[in-house]
């Protein structure tokens, strides 16, 4: 128990760690932010293979109480926010899930609630190991679209493995399977998943827009709403991390308010953020950008400094699932 | 050793900018380059020993100061770029003129630095100003000659070695062939030619396919002493490769890999953290190696890649508080490592402004502390020991009380003689062995 505790601490601290670093001058330091994603993996593993299921039983009535709207206001930061992953991370994961983990968001949302959740729960067993399903499968409900999207950004195959069959479900409305969206080759149907994205987000306009950007960046260099470094250099005054939006800066805010959270809620998000910050690493100075030239270089393309969420949008939001979207 | 001499301060009135980032004798040990998080470049020299002012023999005065790099912005990234200065090395001296390396976290600069003591005098067309004369005025020819002047430092940037690091750069080392040199980021090591700035090969590359992958960075390299061919490279994993560069164009392949077994009974959330390679210097001879993490220094023979001949604990009382130094960053910090010039002794860093010395042969250690304090001229500088509990000795500190905002990172050993250079935060220090001057 005390092990548990002593690793959940341990995971916010190198959460608040690692968001410190992109407003660090002199960009992300790479080495640093390594060591404190491998102890972040450490306190995960403690976390995670500590028994004591009870803990999450007893903690966890109160998990599914974030009501829809923040939820579904998160949907709109997350669209906005991050790149699909590549293909190559989730194959790095036990989880045979061949879906990328970069479903639709809003699609995932409007399929329902009840379709992610029940084959949340068979993922979640394989995930963590046989802790308890239905408070992880309630969490993940609540929780899904904004783990998705963090999962999209940072966290590789272990999300997917969460929701096998959300993206599926989410094929549905706009009819785009989620898988293309990584590819540039899905122009068309990235666009169609552009298009319904705005209706499908509640929040304000802006999310929308990031959507639009971000979509923009898949077809490899997009529409002129959605600056390229390449094209137009914009000068921001210390924003040092090139890549995560500045809504995050509205995030760091809550995330203060990580501590009071239950404890229930930290499993899931240590499976988000301890699979990897690959999106972090991946973002590197520079390295972000090499990648991004050979592989989809739109969605990082679209990101250094740019606003993608409004922070009244933010605030508003449950502070886990802030700070899950700040990373 | 024996009683160290005096001190050597430098204050400033900007706090941040101040803090020394590298400190680095020349090759004879005549001149001692600073550099700061300001981007600047502090060189001391020192004073030949005089008979008429025995007390300021052999100080060390400043030199010259020079803005060697600017805080500078990249567009295309939107990423701020530091002007701290990483690391200096001297160019073995080849004319008159000293040079040296200073470089940030993304480019390197070759200074020049040249002295003028004389100046011309006697122009026949030019008055004293520089004005031309009325010719009308001239009536016979002089020879100009060289006159006397005040000793001025001229220090100029004769190369920018520019756009070759992606990630940022912590090492570079100068060649024993003093035509080439090393520059190393994260993941990437890159041999340049001093004399060409446009382009330099690439010679290590642990950069994986699938930045998701990244499991470890390279945190130091340094050639070795007289072997043009050999360097070595340091990991965040804890391990050290050696690498030879007539083996192929991309050493990407080690010659040899350093690595010690980790300890099972010693595992904790942070036994990677604390098992980074902060620093990594060849011994003189270049027999040995000298690694620094963040609670040892370790000795490694070239020819026992199994493991360190020899392990000195620097601050183990620190073992057991390893959360708390996380929670501070101060786990993070990159202590470096010094040999004396006879390779006998080792020297490295600690908090508190303490640094600690290790006598191989002797196996006796001493914790010293630079401090105003305990620092006036011709001070002897006491021993300080920290307790950990049991017996507490009057001037003893105990570990709670240790202030981790005092770090001595940066150290550097003359390289002959025992003199070493100690930068705690904005200050420098410079002790003086005086009663056991040469090495032993």
């Amino acid at each position: 128990m005390e092990f548990k505790l002593e690793a959940h601490r341990i995971v916010s601290i190198s959460l608040g760690k690692i968001y410190n670093s992109r407003v660090q001058r002199g960009g992300i330091k790479l080495h640093k932010n390594l060591l404190v994603s491998l102890v972040l993996r450490s306190a995960r593993q403690v976390y995670l293979s500590d028994p004591c299921p009870g803990l999450y039983l007893a903690g966890h009535p109160g998990a599914p109480a974030p009501p829809q709207q923040p939820e579904e206001s998160a949907a709109g930061p997350p669209a906005g926010w991050g790149e699909p992953p590549p293909p190559a991370g989730r194959a790095a994961w036990p989880e045979p899930e061949p879906q990328p983990e970069r479903p639709a968001v809003p699609e995932v949302l409007r399929a329902g609630d009840s379709e992610p959740a029940a084959t949340v729960t068979a993922a979640g067993d394989t995930l963590q190991g046989g802790e308890a399903e239905a408070p992880e499968a309630a969490w993940r409900r609540v929780e899904g679209p904004r783990e998705t999207a963090v999962g999209g950004a940072g966290g590789p195959a272990e999300v997917s493995g969460v929701f096998p069959e959300g993206p599926e479900a989410a094929r549905g409305p706009c009819g785009c399977p989620p898988g293309d969206e990584d590819k540039l080759s899905a122009a068309p149907r990235v666009d169609g998943c552009r298009a319904s994205r705005p209706a499908a987000a509640e929040p304000p306009a802006s999310p929308p827009v990031c959507a639009r950007k971000r979509g923009a960046g898949w077809v490899g260099g997009g529409p002129a709403d959605c600056p390229a470094p390449g094209s137009t250099p914009l000068k921001k005054p210390r924003r040092n991390s090139e890549e995560q939006p500045g809504g995050a800066a509205a995030a760091a805010e809550e995330e203060e308010e990580e501590e009071e959270m239950e404890t229930g809620n930290v499993a899931n998000l240590i499976s988000i953020f301890g699979s990897s910050f690959s999106g972090l690493l991946r973002k590197s100075p520079g390295g972000g950008r090499e990648e991004a030239e050979g592989e989809e270089s739109g969605p990082e393309a679209a990101e250094p400094g740019q606003i993608c969420c409004d922070k009244p949008v933010l605030r508003d939001i449950n502070p886990w699932s802030t700070a899950i979207v700040a990373f | 050793c024996g009683r160290p001499g005096h001190a050597l301060l430098s204050l400033s009135p900007h706090p941040t900018a101040d803090i020394i980032s590298t400190v680095e004798f020349n090759h004879t040990g005549e001149l001692l380059a600073t550099g700061d998080k300001g981007g600047r470049v502090v060189i001391f020299q020192r004073e030949p020993e005089s008979k008429t002012a025995p007390h300021s023999q052999g100080e060390y005065d400043v030199y010259s100061t020079f803005q060697s790099h600017e805080p500078e912005f990249d567009y295309l990234k939107s990423l701020e770029i530091e002007e701290k200065i990483n690391k200096i090395k001297w160019l073995p001296q080849q004319n008159a003129a000293h040079s040296l390396l200073s470089t940030n976290d993304k480019t390197i600069k070759l200074w020049k630095i040249t002295e003028r003591d004389k100046r011309p005098e006697g122009y026949n067309l030019k008055d004293e100003e520089g004005k031309l004369k009325d010719l009308s005025t001239v009536t016979s020819l002089q020879v100009p000659v060289l006159k006397p002047m005040d000793l001025m430092v001229e220090v100029s940037p004769r190369r920018v070695f520019a756009n070759g690091h992606t990630y940022h750069i912590n090492s570079i080392s100068v060649n024993s062939d003093c035509e080439t040199y090393m520059s190393a980021d994260d993941l990437r090591i890159n041999l340049w030619h001093l004399a060409i700035t446009d382009r330099s090969f690439n010679i290590v590359d642990i950069k994986p396919a699938n930045m998701e992958d990244l499991t470890e960075v390279i945190t130091a390299s340094e050639f070795h002493p007289h072997h043009c061919n050999l360097f070595v490279y340091s990991s965040s994993k804890g391990s050290l490769r050696l690498c030879d560069m007539r083996a192929a164009a991309l050493c990407d392949k080690h010659s040899k890999l350093f690595e010690e077994p980790e300890d099972p009974s010693n595992r904790s959330f942070f036994s990677e953290i604390i098992s980074s390679v902060s620093d990594v210097k060849f011994s003189h001879s270049g027999r040995y190696m000298l690694t620094r993490d963040y609670l040892t220094v370790k000795v490694w023979d070239l020819n026992m890649e199994a493991r360190p001949i020899e392990t000195y604990q620097v601050h183990d009382y620190l073992r057991s508080k390893l959360c708390s130094l996380y929670e501070n960053d101060c786990i993070f910090d990159k202590f470096e490592c010094a040999w004396n010039g006879s390779d006998s002794v080792i020297m490295t860093g600690a908090y508190n402004n303490f640094f600690r010395m290790f006598d191989r042969n002797t196996k006796r250690d001493v914790t010293l502390e630079a401090s105003r304090e305990s620092s006036k001229p011709r001070a002897v500088l006491k021993p300080r020991r920290v307790c950990v509990g049991g017996k507490r000795r009057r001037d003893d500190i105990s570990v709670d009380s240790l202030d981790f905002t005092k770090k001595i990172l940066h150290t550097a050993w003359h390289p002959a003689e025992n003199i070493i250079a100690i930068a705690a935060t904005n200050n420098l220090y410079i002790f003086q062995d005086k009663v056991n001057s040469d090495m032993h």
